[in-house]
């Protein structure tokens, strides 16, 4: 039913979505990337791509720079579709934006906490999580100022409420206050598409489910893995956990009694792919297998729990464009963008390093 | 040749000469264990810039690694999280301390690095996304300042060696090349002068004997030939006296005698 | 949501007022045979026209609607794609053409008859035969008018992608547009039985 109403509001968007799409950079591109001797090559390579955003820059830029400038893009990009949205997905979009605005937030309160001038802080804020209001924020001098304002000015509010109190904000570890916000935000984001009357039983929610609840378990797995050997206590770390995904509740139980990997294997054996993921990482055997992403420098052949997850990202979000008339396509798109940046920033830092024998070790879907 | 060459500037006295030749032994036993100290510094030395070069190789690979692993940090978690590392650190956990250890009579400060267990200020960054990579990164970098610490004590020693070393080599060289010849030389010209002394001394004593030896055969002769007249006088005296009877004690002077 | 609350209200309006009359001893009333023929003929054939031009509009048009913003969407990126995809267009618009030429041939079939022998059979045959073709006609191009439609937007999607995917989907795109033939013979052969109204 969705085909016959979506294009009257969303359908310019979600074609010029799928144009974003199509310009992503492709397996071929990226094989052309690795070839690259100098960072140069890599700006002439990513040319048709980024051609404006990259040409500002000096010649044998800093791999961070390189960085900043695709950010700018998409950031451009996004702005540009927010403009142009209406309705449930204008909504959509700005659900989009609060997973940056947390951790903006996080930042502020960083800032607050230490004494800094906060100031400062906005130009490293992630222009994606930018919000009108948050300026504002940086007034506030001590922390129940900037937790007044946080409930006022942001539409984080409701993250906030309830869960955390501003002597959580100066007692808590930043870490958990982020997290904590997080879980918040995916549980409203995941009650919102299953329930809003434009999108509930459309294609949006089904592939929005399937997305956020695969970002939920992951999530807690990795909260789970990344807490062992710190002072976070079960108990704690269980409210880290959010509500929903294919692990809740018996998987995040067992998740939260979990004391090492091997426990965290047996709670999420239930689901088949994560099952798969830990028989790939060689973590079911025991073994030594990294947990972390490539497992930092030692070379390790074998892909990390955490590339499987981000390569099970970009799966889902690659799938999510077989849909159409759905927003989902927009929140793939982003997740596909960022995964790009990110490749990006690895192959050049590869080059940049000379460090070639790894260069392969990027996510390429399309 | 007792003229060529410094010497000090000193009487040629038999007291000078046993001051000299005290002081040249000395300035040997000096020169030995300096050599000796040198040498083990020397070997010292060689040793650290051995261990130095070895240091910077290692450092050249471990900064390597721990600047890729920051890379890595960055892809995983996809974004720059500088700023919360640093404001979430609020002691420091990697340490240095110092001790100083003693190389023939050097003391070289070395620098020790140790990590307090205690604390671990952001064991909780990148919780929900590349926590592992962030610990791992972590790990990576203290080895690396591990090893520049490492080669900040070896290359202080270095410094201080390189500058003992000299100073040793400086002295060693000055006793050997300036000190010694130097006395050797004083030494040479107290005995040439002595010597020379003791020639002119012979030579004056031999003058002395010669003169006195001739004084002595002029004076025989002369007393010979007084010998010699004064019998005659006699012989006359008495053929005079049998006229003529000298008084003994009269007026007529005796010649003096002088010996 | 619109359409079942639409549905909805019609549904219980209508049992409401059937339930009343049959109550109120005028269940004899609600007769749908006789409501059928105390309705003038003219009434009938004029729907039917209605209906046919009408409905295959509104497919028409929603088929446009959905193929061109997605054209426009699409064609931002990959403007080569807005002159092969008027074909989408022009078959959500041949819908409409085909309403169009039905509906004329339908109101052919109109003459003008005394009032007196308006009600003869033949004017009653004539008459829903235009109803029922006109309905059939109408709701088979409003189908396939939004099955065009949505078939063009994803066609025009798929060739922004990949060029090579336009053919392939167009040949589906002409499967659904095959739909709205059906209706038009059937609609066709239903009228051609009918004679003119006298």
């Amino acid at each position: 039913m969705e085909g016959l109403f979506y294009n009257v509001k969303y359908g310019y968007i979600e074609g010029i979505v799928r144009g974003y799409r199509n310009a992503l950079l492709t397996s071929q591109n990226y094989s052309n990337l690795t070839q690259c001797e100098t960072i140069d090559d890599v700006k002439l390579q990513l040319s048709p791509a980024y051609g404006d955003f990259l040409s500002s820059l000096p010649p044998n830029p800093s791999t961070s720079a390189l960085a900043n400038k695709t950010t700018e893009k998409l950031v451009a990009e996004f702005r540009y579709l927010q403009a142009n949205a209406t309705g449930s997905l204008s909504k959509f979009m700005e659900y989009l934006t609060y997973g940056y605005m947390i951790d903006n937030v996080a930042l502020l309160i960083t800032g607050t906490l230490h004494e800094r001038d906060t100031r400062e802080l906005l130009e490293r804020c992630h222009p994606l999580g930018w919000f009108e209001t948050m300026p504002v924020l940086c007034v506030a001098t001590n922390i129940e100022e900037l937790y007044n304002s946080v409930l006022i000015e942001t539409p984080l509010a409701p993250y906030f409420k309830g869960s955390l109190s501003h002597q959580d904000l100066d007692e808590l570890n930043i870490e958990i206050i982020r997290n904590t916000l997080y879980k918040n935000y995916l549980e409203d984001f995941h009650n919102w598409v299953n329930t809003q009357p434009d999108i509930a039983g459309t294609p949006t929610a089904d592939v929005m489910t399937e997305v956020l609840e695969f970002e939920a378990d992951r999530r807690s797995i990795n909260i789970t893995l990344n807490s062992f050997g710190t002072e976070l206590s079960k108990a704690d770390r269980k409210k880290l956990y959010p509500n929903f995904g294919s692990l809740y509740p018996e998987g995040t139980t067992m998740l939260s009694r979990a004391d090492d990997v091997e426990g965290v294997r047996i709670a999420v054996e239930s689901v088949a792919d994560y099952k798969t993921f830990f028989d790939q990482t060689g973590l079911s055997g025991g073994g030594s297998g990294g947990v972390g992403n490539m497992s930092g420098g030692a070379g390790g052949e074998s892909r990390s729990l955490e590339d499987l997850f981000y390569q099970k990202e970009m799966e889902i979000s690659k799938l999510a464009f077989t849909r159409q008339f759905t927003h989902a396509i927009v929140y793939a798109w982003v997740k596909l963008r960022e995964q790009e940046i990110r490749n990006i920033t690895w192959i050049a830092e590869c080059i940049a390093q000379n460090q070639k024998e790894r260069i392969g070790n990027f996510i390429s879907v399309f | 040749m007792s003229g060529s060459g410094a010497r000090e500037a000193v009487f040629p006295t038999r007291q000078s000469l046993g001051l000299m030749k005290t002081k040249l032994k000395g300035a040997q036993t000096g020169h030995d264990l300096l050599k000796r100290k040198s040498e083990a510094l020397t070997k010292r030395f060689r040793e650290i810039t051995r261990r130095i070069d070895e240091a910077k190789r290692k450092m050249g690979r471990v900064m390597q690694i721990a600047a890729f692993s920051l890379a890595e940090v960055t892809y995983a978690v996809g974004g720059d999280i500088g700023y919360q590392i640093q404001e979430s650190a609020k002691q420091a956990r990697f340490r240095v301390r110092t001790k100083q250890e003693n190389v023939s009579g050097v003391f070289l400060p070395q620098f020790e690095s140790y990590t307090a267990e205690s604390n671990n200020d952001f064991a909780l960054t990148g919780l929900g996304k590349g926590g592992q990579q962030v610990q791992r990164c972590r790990e990576t970098y203290a080895r690396a300042v591990e090893t520049l610490v490492e080669l900040a004590s070896l290359q202080t020693a270095f410094v201080i060696l390189d500058e003992v070393i000299k100073v040793v080599n400086r002295r060693v060289n000055a006793i050997e090349h300036v000190i010694i010849p130097r006395t050797e030389n004083t030494i040479k010209y107290i005995n040439s002068e002595l010597d020379e002394l003791d020639r002119e001394e012979f030579y004056r004593l031999k003058k002395v004997s010669g003169k006195k030896q001739r004084d002595a055969a002029e004076s025989e002769l002369e007393r010979a030939n007084e010998k010699a007249s004064a019998s005659k006088d006699q012989a006359e005296e008495e053929a005079a006296d049998a006229g003529d009877s000298q008084d003994l004690l009269g007026d007529k002077d005796n010649e003096d005698v002088i010996f | 949501m619109s359409l079942t609350y639409g549905l909805g209200g019609s549904t219980a309006a209508l049992g409401v007022v059937g339930l009343y009359m049959l109550f109120n001893g005028e269940g004899e009333a609600f007769n749908v045979g006789q409501f059928l023929e105390s309705v003038n003929p003219y009434t009938w054939a004029t729907l039917g026209i209605a209906m046919c031009i009408g409905l295959s509009v509104v497919g028409s048009a929603w088929g446009i609607f959905t193929t061109g913003a997605s054209i426009v969407g699409g064609g931002v990126k990959a403007p080569r794609i807005r002159t092969k995809n008027l074909i989408s267009i022009i078959f959500c618009e041949v819908v409409a053409i085909y309403g169009v030429i039905m509906a004329i041939i339908f109101s052919s079939k109109l003459a003008f008859v005394e009032a007196e022998v308006q009600h003869t059979p033949k004017n009653y045959f004539t008459g829903f035969a235009l109803f029922w073709a006109g309905i059939t006609v109408g709701m088979c191009n409003l189908i396939c008018g939004v099955s065009v439609g949505i078939n063009g937007s994803s066609a025009a999607l798929a060739d922004a992608a990949d060029p090579s995917l336009f053919v392939k989907i167009l040949v589906i795109e002409i499967f659904s547009s095959i739909l709205g033939l059906f209706g038009l013979i059937i609609g066709l052969l239903v009228q051609s039985n009918a004679p003119e109204f006298e």
